[in-house]
């Protein structure tokens, strides 16, 4: 897989193995699974069991700005993604510049998801074998570090 | 007894200003890169590249790191937009 500018405003992935085409069409749907990563998500603002009324106020205020711009990032990946449906696409994947933040923010909340669904902590993510693909796990710690290769390519873009 | 008037003088304040600051701490996780952690350091606090990366390391090494004190209106909007890059980010009243 090659990740190269493609315009003034526009960077392309360009052939991107058919396994990596799937990881990449499923980033909005993985990330969208919130149900087991909500304290991670939306963490306590705030340390110590004091300040009720701080944590009432940002649960009414600031949690729903948040789901809201988890929201938009993810259905922005998912119009970029929907390029990918059927055969045609080549191994290619178009990202508009204005789209690089919300790119960041999908696949950041993706490998949360991923990390509190598979309880992975930070030996394993840090462990540098190749993971075993037959296991659900092995699949899952494939997933975080591709993700985290096309964050780490991103963000030097987004530089 | 002579007519000597003694004036207090009271200074206000607004409540902000009198309470104790509040601190914007960054904990670390095993999760967000360091990259990453950098250029949202960037961005939202508007530090330069090297003291982001100061902050970013002191969080990796020391699993926390300060990166604003002051108003606690302005604390919680840095917290805010913390969260919304989804670091994980909390604020702390300071100890006068």
């Amino acid at each position: 897989m090659r990740f190269r500018r493609a315009s003034t405003d526009s960077w392309e992935l360009r052939d991107i193995h058919p396994l990596f085409v799937s990881l990449l069409a499923e980033l909005p749907k993985v990330a969208a699974r919130h149900k087991k990563a909500q304290s991670r998500l939306y963490p306590d603002p705030i340390g110590g069991a004091d300040h009720a009324e701080l944590r009432r106020d940002w649960k009414e205020h600031v949690r729903p700005e948040l789901e809201r711009l988890f929201a938009s990032s993810r259905e922005t990946v998912a119009g970029d993604v929907s390029a990918l449906d059927g055969p045609n696409h080549g191994g290619k994947l178009v990202i508009p510049g204005g789209h690089l933040a919300a790119w960041l923010n999908s696949l950041n909340q993706a490998r949360l998801v991923i990390v509190e669904e598979s309880n992975f902590s930070e030996a394993d993510l840090d462990h540098r074998e190749p993971p075993d693909l037959a296991t659900r796990r092995g699949l899952s710690l494939l997933k975080m570090h591709f993700y985290a290769h096309l964050q780490e390519l991103l963000v030097e873009a987004a530089g | 007894m002579n007519g000597t008037a003694v004036v207090t003088e009271v200074e206000t304040r607004d409540q902000d200003a009198l309470d104790a600051p509040w601190n914007v701490v960054v904990h670390n996780d095993p999760v967000n890169l360091m990259s990453y952690v950098t250029m949202v350091f960037q961005r939202v606090m508007g530090f330069p590249r090297d003291k982001a990366i100061k902050h970013m390391l002191e969080v990796h090494h020391k699993g926390r790191s300060l990166v604003w004190s002051g108003g606690r209106e302005r604390a919680e909007s840095i917290v805010e937009q913390l969260h919304g890059y989804l670091l994980l980010a909390t604020i702390e009243q300071a100890e006068l």
